[in-house]
């Protein structure tokens, strides 16, 4: 039985470079068709002879050791079968040489084709990659310095806010409402002076005579100034009394248009009528 | 002749074959396709079989491989695969043989023990590989699997018989002690 495996092996070893050994060369080829021949007549005597060999089936009980009795007769003529081989290699003629060399490198060729094109699309879609990254970079590095700009801009803006600026501003906004307050003032001055002017003339010099004989009037303006300050100097008495230099006109004026009041029990004293309130 | 040898015929020239043993027909023909499917150097042949014997009269090339097929969801595929274990002579068992377990991935369906497969595959010294034949890319890996097998089986590969894959296959831990 040992023999018989061995022979079986030797030829499937044997036979397996030979298939695929089509030689084109006419006397090579018939040479190799010899050789095949061979080894067919071989195979069929091994068969022959396997063929005598009765059957062994198995069952549970017995499958284990007899399966383990037959492994290690195989792997010992295997190896037994390995050590006495000489590699027999194809006919060393130099036709089968060439053709068989052809084709080697032929599929290396083949193989080595595949993997250039393989590496180069690789290479392309890491290039691709690259650029990619590289303009995604080159975009987060430009919102990075807008950022940076952006921010320190606010940082600036932050501390003028704080300190400077604030103050700043709002002594601006102070000194332009004192400007426009002063030119309220004057144009209202102005206006006053234009239109209620102190009493002189002839026409009145008559009454002047009889009535209010040697006191210095003052101006409308400054009758409505002093009533002004009384009522902001003293807001719960704001009462002014109605002395000699009030031109009475100008009180009867003030008194007639609201501007004034009198004291509901003291007629001689009046007061501003509360604007602001 | 009712028992299986794996060296009664001469081989076919750049032929293997391959013998598919299983309960479940559907299963064992897609596995055949994504066998048929696969690259492959030699001439592959896939021959389907519900049970062993088979039949005499027809005229089939060898066998160079026979993978039995058991579904863990049924008892049925384990007892018939037993059954069919005594009509293989025994030198088929020298790396010509592997077991195929399927459906472990859903327990709860099993009925079969993993164990009782692991030790049935102990038992005749043979490679035991488990996948889910039902989903497709597992059935993909386990074909191209067997067609290396097969190609080795065959002899169409220099310098390793099946004997030879067979202890590279085994496994490295010792089988379960226990029913020794």
């Amino acid at each position: 039985m040992k023999k018989t495996i061995m022979d079986v092996l030797e030829n499937q070893q044997k036979l397996d470079p030979d298939i695929t050994g089509d030689m084109e060369v006419i006397d090579t080829e018939e040479e190799l068709i010899k050789q095949c021949e061979e080894m067919w007549k071989d195979m069929e005597e091994c068969q022959n002879k396997l063929s005598l060999i009765g059957t062994e089936t198995l069952t549970n009980s017995n499958a284990q050791l007899s399966l383990l009795i037959t492994q290690v007769k195989c792997l010992t003529a295997e190896l037994d079968h390995w050590k006495k081989r000489t590699p027999e290699i194809t006919p060393m003629t130099e036709d089968v040489l060439v053709t068989l060399g052809k084709e080697e490198f032929q599929q290396l060729k083949c193989n080595l084709e595949m993997v250039v094109s393989t590496i180069q699309s690789k290479n392309e879609k890491l290039k691709e990659d690259l650029e990619r990254e590289q303009q995604w970079l080159d975009e987060q590095q430009q919102i990075l310095e807008s950022l940076n700009v952006l921010h320190s801009d606010l940082k600036n803006q932050v501390v003028t806010f704080s300190e400077s600026r604030i103050f700043n501003e709002l002594k601006a906004k102070m000194l332009s409402i004192k400007e426009f307050k002063e030119k309220l003032l004057c144009t209202l001055g102005e206006f006053l002076d234009d239109h209620f002017p102190l009493p002189d003339g002839t026409t009145k010099k008559k009454k002047k005579n009889t009535q209010e004989s040697n006191a210095q009037l003052v101006t409308l303006n400054e009758i409505i100034e002093m009533l002004i300050n009384r009522m902001f100097d003293v807001p719960h008495d704001p009462y002014v009394k109605i002395s000699d230099s009030f031109w009475p006109p100008y009180i009867e004026l003030l008194l007639r248009y609201g501007i004034a009041l009198r004291h509901p029990e003291d007629p001689t004293r009046i007061r501003l009528e509360a604007f602001h309130q | 002749m009712s028992v299986l040898r794996p060296m009664d015929k001469l081989p076919d020239l750049n032929r293997a074959t391959v013998l598919l043993v299983g309960t479940q027909d559907a299963l064992l023909q897609k596995l055949a396709e994504s066998m048929l499917q696969e690259q492959c150097a030699s001439e592959l042949r896939v021959h389907l079989a519900n049970s062993l014997p088979l039949p005499s009269n027809v005229n089939r090339p060898r066998i160079d491989l026979i993978v039995f097929v058991i579904n863990l969801h049924s008892q049925y595929s384990l007892r018939n695969v037993e059954e069919c274990l005594s009509h293989v002579d025994s030198s088929f068992f020298l790396g010509k043989v592997c077991f195929l377990a399927t459906g472990a991935g859903r327990e709860s369906h099993c009925s079969v023990h993993q164990n009782t497969v692991i030790k049935l595959a102990h038992t005749y010294r043979s490679p035991l590989l488990f996948c889910d034949l039902e989903v497709e890319s597992f059935r993909v890996t386990m074909a191209q699997r067997l067609v290396r097998m097969l190609q080795i089986c065959a002899g169409h590969v220099p310098g390793i018989s099946a004997v030879n894959l067979l202890s590279l296959l085994r496994r490295s831990d010792s089988p379960p002690s226990k029913e020794l």
